[in-house]
C-alpha cells in the first residue's frame, strides 16, 4: 500500500470509531470540550504510531507465545511517556483529562494495529499505518467535540460562539451534551450518515 | 521462528529492561517541570479566589503578597514548629497524628474527619493583611467539592471563593464555576450579630428588600442538593469545628 | 365529496411511477387515504379477518386518554387561577388576552374559564408536537419509501400530557423530534422501536433542559410562580410535609405535568383499555405490586435522613406520575414484554426500579421514566428466556 492511503484511509474509508466501532470508550470521555478532545487525538496518533513503529522494529523476534503482552508493554510504555509529557508541558487539559490519557492503552485501536498491522509490515508503513489510524480517530473525535461543545456550552475551544441564557444570551445551552451518553447518539448520527453515503460500510446480514 | 523458554525469557527480560529505563527517564527529566507546574496551578487557585487573578498576571510576582501560615483549628493559633513552606495539606489530612473525626451532629459537611492543622494564606497588601483564604472542602449531590474562601481582613465579610475541583452536574450543580453565580458572593457577610456562621444559599432569587439578605446568595437552579452542600460547606469550616476561633483571632488583631 | 375524489383522482398520475411527484407518494397515499376508502382493498378471504388493526389499535388508546386529557385541561387552567387569585401574580401575554376577549376571568371557580385557559396551554403544544412527528414520520417515510402510518398518532397524544404546562414550545419540538428519531426511526419505524417513543421525548427534555422540566419553576403555568411538586415536598419532609389531602391528589387537584395528576381520570382510561383488551392488565397490576413490595420493604427498612423510606404505599401510589406511567407507558404492547409471564416479571421490575428511584436518588424526584426505559431494554430479554423455559419445560414433559 502506498504511503497515502496508509494515512488516509483510515478517515473515511475505514474509520476505526465509525467502521471498526473501537475505542468509543473514550470518545463519550473526553469530547465535551473541543480542546481535550483535540489533545486526545494528537496523544492517540503520537502512541499509535510510535507503538506501532516500535513493535514492528522488533517483530522478528517476539515469541508468539507472549506476543500480546510485549505489545502491551510496548504500548503502556509510549502511553506512561505521553502522559508525562502532557503533565509537564499542558497541565490544565492533562488535569481535566485526568485517567482517560492512561487509559489510551485499553484503546483498542492501538492495539488493534500493532496486532493486525505492524506484526508484519515494515516499520515506516506501521508507523503510517498507525498514525493514520490515530488520525481517523481524531477527526471523529473532533467531530463530536464540535457538536458537544458548541452546543453544549455554546463555545468552541472555549471561546462563545452562541451566547448562554446563563450568561444573559439566547441560547439555551443543551445539558445531555455534556453528559457523556449523548457522544453515542452523536457517535451514531455520524455512523447512520456515513453509510447513507458509502452503503459497502453496512454490515452483510 | 523457533521458540525456546530460554529465548522468550530473554526478549521479556529485554524488553522489560528497555521499557522501564525509557519510562523512568521520562519521569526524572519532566519531574522538575510538573512540580513546577502544580506549584503554579496552586497559586492560581489561591489568587482566583482572593480576585487577584487578572489577565497578563504573573502568577509568582502576584503570590509574594501571600504569606502560608500553619494554623491549629483547636487553639485559632499559628501551630508552634510546624514550617508553612514544606507542610503539606493532602498530607497531613491522611496523617493520624493531626486528624480527628467529626461528630455525626456537627458534620454538616459530610466529610467525616479533618486534620487540625490547617494551611491558610494571609494575603498582604502593602505589608498590611487585606484578605484571609481558607481552605474549604465538603459533599456536593455527587461529589467532594474543594475550594478556596477568601474574607476580608475584617474575618467577617466575603471576598470570593471558588471550587478548583468538583464533579457536580455539568449545566446544573456544575454551574459552581459559574463567574456570574461567584459574582455575588464578594460582600455577603458570613456571620450574623451574635456571631454565628449564617451565610444561607435561597432557593431561588435573592430580593433586595429581603431580611437578611447580606448573608443570602441565590440558589442556583435545578441544582438544590449542590446549592445546599456549598452552604453547608461553608458553614462548617466557619463553625467552632472549622476556622471559627482562628476567625475571631484576626478580628481581635491576634494574628496579623 | 365527489369534487374532492376528482381532485384526488386528477392528481394521482403525478405520484404515480413515472410521475413528476413520484418521491412524495407516501404523503399522497397518506392524504387519500385518510379522506377516502382505499382503491386496493382485500376481496377474497384469504385474510384472518380481525377486526383489529394498527389504526383500530391506536384509536382506543387515543379514548382511553380522554379523561386525562380532559383533566389536564381542566386542572392546568385551574392551578394557574388558584395562583393568579392569591393577587401576587399578574397574567401576562396572549393567553390572557384571549381570555379576557372572551369575557372571561382567571376565576379557579368558573369551570369554562379553566377549560379554556387550560387548553390555551394545552392546544399549542399539542399542535408543536404532532406537527414535529408529522413531518418526521413524512421524511422517513419518503425516504424509506414505505407508507404514512398511524405510529405517531398515540406519541403524539401522549407528549403533550407528559410535559409541564410552561414548557417552551421550542423544545417540544426539538424533543419529540429526539424521540420519533431515536426512538423509533432508527430501529425501523412503528412497531420495531425497544423503547417507547413518548419517554425517549421527555427523557432528552428531563435530560438536556432540567430546569424547563425539573424542579420547582415549571409546574403551574404562572410565570415566576414556584411552587413545589408533591413529590419534592414528600422527599423534603415525608407525608407530613405533603400540602395536598389524599383525596385531591387522587382526583387530580394538584399541579405536575398536565395529563398525570388525576388518578381518577386515569383509572377510568385503564378500564378501558382492559376491557377493549388493548391495554395488558397483567403490566399494569404487576406495576402496582413491585411499587408495593419495594415500598414496604424501605418502609421496613426506614431512615433517619431520608423521609422518603417511611412513605406509605397509598401516597405512593397517588403522587407524582406512576399511574400514568403504568396505565398509558409501561403497556406500549411494542416495547413491553410480550409473553404473559414475561409481562408479570416487567412490570414488577418497573414498579420495584420506580419506587427506587424515588426514594433513594437524589438527584431524580421520579423514578417511572427511567425505570420503564430501562426496562424496555431488557423486555426481548426477559421474553426470551420465558420462551426458553418454556420449551425447556414441554421437552421434559415429552421425555
Amino acid at each position: 500500500m502506498k504511503s497515502k492511503e496508509l494515512l488516509l484511509d483510515p478517515v473515511v474509508k475505514n474509520n476505526p470509531i465509525a467502521l471498526q466501532v473501537l475505542g468509543i470508550c473514550s470518545a463519550l470521555a473526553v469530547t465535551s470540550q473541543l480542546k481535550q478532545a483535540a489533545i486526545m487525538g494528537v496523544a492517540v496518533m503520537i502512541v499509535t504510531g510510535v507503538s506501532s513503529a516500535m513493535v514492528s522494529l522488533i517483530r522478528n523476534s517476539i515469541p508468539n507465545s507472549i506476543r500480546i503482552i510485549v505489545q502491551m508493554t510496548v504500548i503502556a510504555s509510549a502511553v506512561i511517556v505521553a502522559d508525562q509529557v502532557l503533565k509537564a508541558y499542558f497541565f490544565d487539559v492533562s488535569k481535566q483529562m485526568s485517567v482517560y490519557i492512561g487509559l489510551i492503552i485499553t484503546n483498542c485501536i492501538v492495539m488493534g494495529r500493532s496486532e493486525g498491522f505492524a506484526m508484519k509490515n515494515k516499520p515506516v508503513a506501521s508507523f503510517l499505518d498507525g498514525v493514520g489510524n490515530g488520525f481517523g480517530y481524531a477527526v471523529l473525535l473532533l467531530a463530536v467535540g464540535v457538536i458537544r461543545e458548541l452546543f453544549g456550552s455554546g463555545k468552541l475551544f472555549g471561546v462563545s460562539i452562541l451566547s448562554l441564557t446563563t450568561e444573559g444570551g439566547w441560547y439555551q445551552s443543551n445539558g445531555l451534551l455534556l453528559l457523556p451518553p449523548s457522544a453515542f447518539f452523536i457517535i451514531g448520527v455520524l455512523i447512520w450518515v456515513l453509510r447513507t453515503y458509502r452503503p459497502e460500510q453496512v454490515e452483510k446480514e | 521462528m523457533s521458540e525456546t523458554a530460554g529465548k522468550t525469557l530473554t526478549v521479556a527480560a529485554v524488553l522489560c529492561g528497555v521499557c522501564s529505563v525509557l519510562v523512568a527517564g521520562a519521569v526524572v527529566v519532566l519531574k522538575p517541570k510538573q512540580v513546577i507546574n502544580a506549584d503554579l496551578d496552586f497559586k492560581k487557585n489561591v489568587l482566583m479566589s482572593a480576585g487577584l487573578l487578572k489577565p497578563g498576571t504573573d502568577i509568582n510576582e502576584a503570590f509574594k503578597e501571600v504569606e502560608p501560615v500553619v494554623i491549629n483549628l483547636e487553639t485559632g493559633k499559628v501551630a508552634e514548629g510546624v514550617d508553612p513552606k514544606t507542610f503539606d495539606q493532602t498530607k497531613a489530612d491522611k496523617n493520624p497524628d493531626f486528624v480527628e473525626s467529626i461528630s455525626k451532629k456537627n458534620d454538616i459537611a459530610g466529610i467525616k474527619r479533618r486534620a487540625k492543622l490547617q494551611k491558610v494564606y494571609l494575603v498582604k497588601k502593602d505589608g498590611a493583611l487585606d484578605q484571609i483564604v481558607l481552605h474549604v472542602y465538603g459533599k456536593g449531590l455527587w461529589s467532594t467539592m474543594k475550594g478556596f474562601l477568601s474574607l476580608d481582613k475584617d474575618a467577617l465579610t466575603v471576598r470570593g471563593f471558588n471550587f478548583y475541583s468538583h464533579a457536580e452536574t455539568p449545566g446544573l450543580g456544575g454551574e459552581v464555576d459559574n463567574p456570574k453565580w461567584i459574582a455575588q458572593w464578594p460582600g455577603k457577610k458570613i456571620y450574623n450579630e451574635e456571631m454565628k456562621p449564617a451565610i444561607d444559599v435561597v432557593k431561588g432569587n435573592v430580593e433586595p428588600g429581603m431580611p437578611n439578605a447580606e448573608y443570602k446568595i441565590d440558589g442556583l437552579s435545578g441544582a438544590t442538593l449542590t446549592s445546599v452542600g456549598v452552604e453547608n460547606t461553608f458553614l462548617f469550616w466557619l463553625s467552632e469545628n472549622g476556622y471559627a476561633k482562628f476567625l475571631t483571632n484576626v478580628r481581635t488583631g491576634e494574628i496579623q | 365529496m365527489k369534487f374532492l375524489e376528482h381532485f384526488f383522482e386528477s392528481k394521482k398520475p403525478l405520484f404515480e411511477k413515472g410521475g413528476k411527484l413520484e418521491k412524495f407518494y407516501p404523503v399522497y397515499e397518506a392524504i387519500d387515504t385518510f379522506a377516502f376508502t382505499p382503491d386496493s382493498v382485500t376481496k377474497t378471504t384469504a385474510h384472518v379477518r380481525d377486526a383489529l388493526d394498527l389504526k383500530r389499535t391506536m384509536i382506543t388508546v387515543v379514548f382511553a386518554l380522554i379523561p386525562a386529557i380532559l383533566w389536564a385541561l381542566y386542572n392546568t387552567g385551574y392551578q394557574a387561577h388558584l395562583v393568579l387569585a392569591s393577587g401576587k401574580f399578574q397574567a401576562i401575554g396572549w393567553r390572557h388576552d384571549l381570555l379576557m376577549s372572551l369575557g372571561l376571568s382567571h376565576d379557579p371557580t368558573s369551570i369554562l374559564s379553566n377549560f379554556i385557559y387550560g387548553a390555551l396551554f394545552f392546544i399549542p403544544i399539542f399542535l408543536v408536537c404532532n406537527i414535529t412527528g408529522g413531518i418526521i414520520e413524512v421524511i422517513f417515510a419518503t425516504i424509506r419509501k414505505h407508507e404514512v402510518n398511524e405510529g405517531f398518532l398515540v406519541t403524539g397524544w401522549l407528549i403533550p400530557l407528559i410535559v409541564p404546562p410552561t414548557i417552551p414550545l421550542w423544545q417540544v419540538a426539538i424533543g419529540t423530534a429526539f424521540g420519533v428519531v431515536f426512538g423509533k426511526e432508527v430501529f425501523g419505524g412503528t412497531g420495531k422501536n425497544i423503547f417507547n417513543p413518548a419517554l425517549m421525548a421527555r427523557a432528552f427534555l428531563f435530560f438536556a433542559y432540567p430546569a424547563q422540566i425539573s424542579g420547582e419553576q415549571p409546574w403551574v403555568a404562572v410565570d415566576g410562580f414556584s411552587g413545589a411538586t408533591a413529590l419534592s415536598q414528600a422527599s423534603s419532609g415525608g407525608a407530613e410535609a405533603l400540602n395536598v389531602s389524599w383525596m385531591d391528589a387522587f382526583l387530580g387537584f394538584q399541579p405536575g405535568s398536565m395529563g398525570e395528576t388525576s388518578e381518577l381520570a386515569i383509572l377510568i382510561g385503564a378500564a378501558y383499555l382492559i376491557y377493549t383488551g388493548i391495554g395488558s392488565w397483567r403490566i399494569m397490576l404487576a406495576c402496582v405490586v413491585g411499587l408495593v413490595l419495594m415500598t414496604l420493604t424501605f418502609n421496613s427498612i426506614g431512615s433517619d435522613t431520608n423521609a422518603m423510606f417511611s412513605l406509605s404505599v397509598q401516597w405512593h401510589l397517588v403522587i407524582g406520575s406512576f399511574a400514568f406511567a403504568a396505565v398509558f407507558m409501561a403497556t406500549d404492547p411494542v416495547s413491553a414484554s410480550m409473553t404473559n409471564t414475561g409481562k408479570w416479571i416487567y412490570g414488577i421490575l418497573i414498579g420495584m426500579m420506580g419506587v427506587m428511584i424515588r426514594v433513594v436518588n437524589p438527584a431524580y424526584p421520579e423514578g417511572w421514566m427511567l425505570s420503564i426505559l430501562f426496562m424496555n431494554a431488557f423486555a426481548p430479554t426477559i421474553d426470551y428466556f420465558v420462551m426458553k423455559a418454556n420449551i425447556k419445560r414441554r421437552m421434559a414433559r415429552h421425555v
